[in-house]
């Protein structure tokens, strides 16, 4: 760690507060989250309904919120998308990719009476970033638990030689100025109106940042929203080469 | 594209993921310097069924659970504060062989590491896992880790038994069938060809891996045969071309280093280390590289930063090595400190044992005092050696009796050190870039002229022996050639190619008068001290090979004719 501070001329000390402080506040959101979902997960039929359940379930869903963002802070401070940061793709099998991402969801969905669905080729293997990938998807269905009804769909497919990932809700849809963040942040266009004063904007560059570092035969990764898709709301589309 | 409409919460899913390992019986061991993250694990482990957990809040505390018991599965933070981090508990372990084959060591860390991706420098965790962990996350990742320990199981067999090519073989068969490791199988199948002296099969496994996907491991790999075969400039364009794709893909850069070093070029390799070392700065071996490179090349104060760092590192690490206190007292000698020198040497006497330790520090004293300026205590330190190695006819390893020869010619004997460099000769006569350091020594003492001659006649004794007994297997003296490859042996101890011949006359002697199971010892016992000596030859695996095919059993083998490795004339 001393020696990355020496890579942040001008300010080391701070650069070395900020990390140890980092990684203390990473611990303390994972109690927080943990012994939420220790909580709202050992919940019977009499405490689900308590008027408190529904409280502690949003708790959880902001508590994630949080972890979503300090991780999105961190890689972006860590420079995600340049040859600076630990890029790591191997060949996964796609089950196990939906099967991590749905029990990271799991608690919070089930307190909110969310259900998930998924529709997946059980036996396809692709090559991607498990941990980077996995963090954008959890992210999404976060995302999702705002805008859905009460229904959230992944559902993975090989379409023209890329691999679709859809989070899709059964919400009335993201409002246009959403859509046009996550045009925004594919292109690049961080300065742009719509990209900085929507809430989501960190998420989408995030996401946009870390599609594109995916390339395989001059081809790269991207990501878009639309409206429609199985459920008719909401849908965060990822294309990975 | 056959998609099925599925719930993946369905308890279906992960029972069959998980079919065949239960891992509710394993024992588990927590290490986390945070109470609160230890009960969270906890409470994990509870809920996925596991009964038997133990937990530590330091590395140290880790490594007394870990002498005591075993454990099945060890979740280990990466920072875990003061002491020895999470990396160093990894390789303490594996040193230590505290871990069995089956065992998995999970580490942990609170975002997405950088010691995922840096290669082979580094030990390897079974896998990484990111904060916060959830069972799914959890059980995935330990299904996944048992299924890859599974089809590895038998590889890993072949590798500990050095049988290279069969588990090159065992490879393959497992590619077939397990299309998601195939890209983990193929890495490891060009290791077992370079291991099995094959580099151009290997090369061929790279190309393929290259041809569909651009991997640093495999772009490495390529360069690192390049550079084998001598072509140091290609292989350090290579090299460089990685670093500039990848900057924490420290595995390149200790090769760069190496290209550069095979190039003559001591200063860019110095400085690659250097950069090496501000990037992954916790590695024992490499700042006892630096810092070597540095004394090298009178950089002194990056020389100084180095020993120390590496000592610093290393009061925690099982790698901790002595060389980095002979270089520091070298280094407080030069700069005049010949206290603090004598400080160090005395430190390093008390965290190390063993002859070699006491000899090397002798002569290390040896050299501050000279440095330094004492020259009387220089010449007595020099007179107790002489007499040592008149009084013991064993010779130290290679470095140490450069180091002795420097130090006797330094306080002024000329015999005893011209002496041990020839005999350094002798057992490296074909190293010319060893010839080149020891003429510099001879330089040095002003003996430039005398010690290329003597050079000339230690390298002509040492092939006149060989070329000997590869005369007498020539002509059919196969008893004969035996009988004299093991006075030459007794004669040169440490030459590679006798040793290497040694072992092909006497497979040679069973191959056409059938095994004998005092040959057979005497031919195995040659190549394990090859390997101790000198691990990793190509030669060394094409004779363990070789050797395989003599073992005993119901079909004959095949009678084969191998070629010699001669020695050309002067």
């Amino acid at each position: 760690m001393e020696d990355q501070a020496e890579d942040h001329e001008g300010a080391p000390e701070l650069f070395l507060f900020l990390a140890s402080t980092a990684h203390d506040m990473k611990n303390s959101i994972s109690v927080l989250s943990g012994t939420l979902e220790g909580l709202l997960g050992g919940a019977d039929d009499k405490d689900v309904s308590h008027p408190a359940y529904p409280q502690l379930a949003q708790m959880l869903y902001q508590t994630k919120r949080l972890n979503d963002n300090l991780i999105q802070l961190l890689a972006l401070y860590k420079q995600v998308g340049k040859p600076e940061y630990p890029f790591d793709p191997r060949p996964q099998h796609i089950g196990e990719l939906v099967q991590q991402v749905a029990s990271q969801a799991k608690v919070l969905l089930e307190s909110k009476k969310i259900i998930l669905q998924a529709d997946f080729p059980q036996d396809m293997v692709w090559t991607f970033d498990e941990d980077l990938i996995i963090g954008m998807l959890t992210q999404a269905i976060n995302n999702a638990v705002r805008y859905t009804h009460d229904t959230i769909r992944i559902a993975v497919a090989e379409s023209a030689g890329f691999l679709e990932i859809r989070v899709e809700d059964n919400g009335a849809g993201f409002p246009q100025a959403m859509i046009d963040a996550g045009v925004s942040a594919m292109s690049g266009n961080i300065t742009g109106v719509n990209f900085m004063t929507n809430s989501s904007g960190l998420g989408l560059y995030f996401a946009s940042e870390v599609a594109k570092m995916h390339k395989y035969r001059q081809r790269n990764g991207s990501i878009h929203l639309e409206n429609g898709g199985v459920l008719g709301g909401g849908a965060f589309v990822v294309r990975l080469p | 594209m056959n998609s099925a409409l599925t719930n993946a919460l369905h308890p279906a899913a992960v029972a069959a993921a998980a079919a065949n390992i239960d891992w509710t019986e394993k024992r588990y061991l927590i290490v986390d310097d945070f109470v609160g993250i230890r009960q969270l694990l906890r409470e994990t482990l509870r809920n996925l069924g596991a009964k038997h957990f133990d937990q530590a809040a330091s590395g140290g505390e880790a490594m007394t659970m870990l002498s005591k018991t075993h454990y099945d599965v060890v979740l280990c933070d990466f920072n875990l504060g003061d002491g020895k981090n999470g990396q160093q508990v990894l390789e303490e372990c594996r040193i230590r062989n505290l871990l069995t084959p089956s065992s998995v060591f999970l580490m942990v860390s609170a975002e997405k590491s950088v010691e995922s991706v840096m290669g082979a420098a580094e030990q390897q965790p079974d896998a990484y896992i990111i904060k916060p962990i959830t069972e799914g996350v959890l059980l995935t990742r330990l299904n996944r880790v048992w299924q890859k320990k599974q089809i590895f199981r038998e590889i890993d067999q072949a590798f500990v038994e050095k049988d290279y090519l069969r588990a090159a073989k065992l490879c393959d068969e497992q590619i077939a069938v397990h299309k998601l490791h195939a890209i983990d199988l193929l890495r490891m199948k060009a290791t077992l060809l370079l291991k099995a002296g094959e580099p151009d099969k290997a090369r061929a496994v790279y190309e393929q891996v290259l041809d569909d996907r651009e991997y640093n491991w495999a772009r490495t790999g390529l360069a690192k045969i390049r550079m084998n075969n001598g072509d140091h400039e290609a292989a350090r364009q290579m090299f460089q071309g990685v670093i500039a794709e990848n900057r924490f893909y420290i595995d390149a850069y200790d090769q760069l280093a190496t290209a550069y070093q095979y190039m003559g070029k001591l200063e860019e390799s110095c400085d690659v280390l250097e950069k090496a070392a501000k990037l992954s700065p916790n590695s024992v071996v490499r700042q006892r590289r630096l810092g070597l490179a540095a004394l090298k090349l009178n950089n002194i104060p990056l020389a100084e930063r180095a020993f120390r760092k590496c000592i610093a590192i290393g009061e925690y690490s099982i790698m901790k090595t002595v060389d980095a206190y002979f270089g520091l007292a070298r280094i407080c000698g030069q700069k005049n400190d010949a206290k603090e020198a004598l400080q160090v040497l005395a430190l390093a006497q008390r965290e190390f044992t063993g002859e070699l330790v006491q000899l090397r520090a002798k002569i290390t004293e040896g050299l501050v005092y000279h440095e330094s300026g004492d020259y009387r205590r220089a010449r007595k330190t020099g007179d107790e050696l002489e007499e040592m190695l008149n009084d013991d006819p064993e010779r130290p390893d290679t470095p140490t009796c450069m180091e002795l020869a420097t130090l006797l010619f330094a306080v002024g004997v000329k015999d005893a050190p011209a002496d041990l460099l020839c005999y350094v000769i002798r057992n490296n006569h074909d190293n010319m870039v060893l010839l080149d350091e020891v003429q510099d020594i001879f330089e040095k003492a002003r003996m430039g002229e005398e010690g290329a001659e003597l050079i000339k006649a230690a390298r002509k004794e040492a092939a006149d022996m060989m070329n000997k007994g590869v005369l007498l297997w020539k002509t059919g003296k196969l008893a004969e050639a035996v009988a004299w490859m093991r006075t030459a042996r007794e004669a040169l101890p440490n030459n590679m190619r006798i040793l290497f011949n040694s072992a092909q006359i006497l497979i040679s002697h069973m191959q056409q008068n059938g095994y004998n199971r005092d040959l057979m010892d005497e031919a195995n016992g040659v190549l394990m001290h090859v390997d101790r000596i000198a691990p990793g030859q190509q030669r060394f695996a094409q004779l363990i090979e070789q050797l395989a095919l003599l073992m005993p059993r119901k079909d004959p083998p095949p009678i084969e004719n191998f070629g010699f490795d001669e020695e050309g004339g002067e």
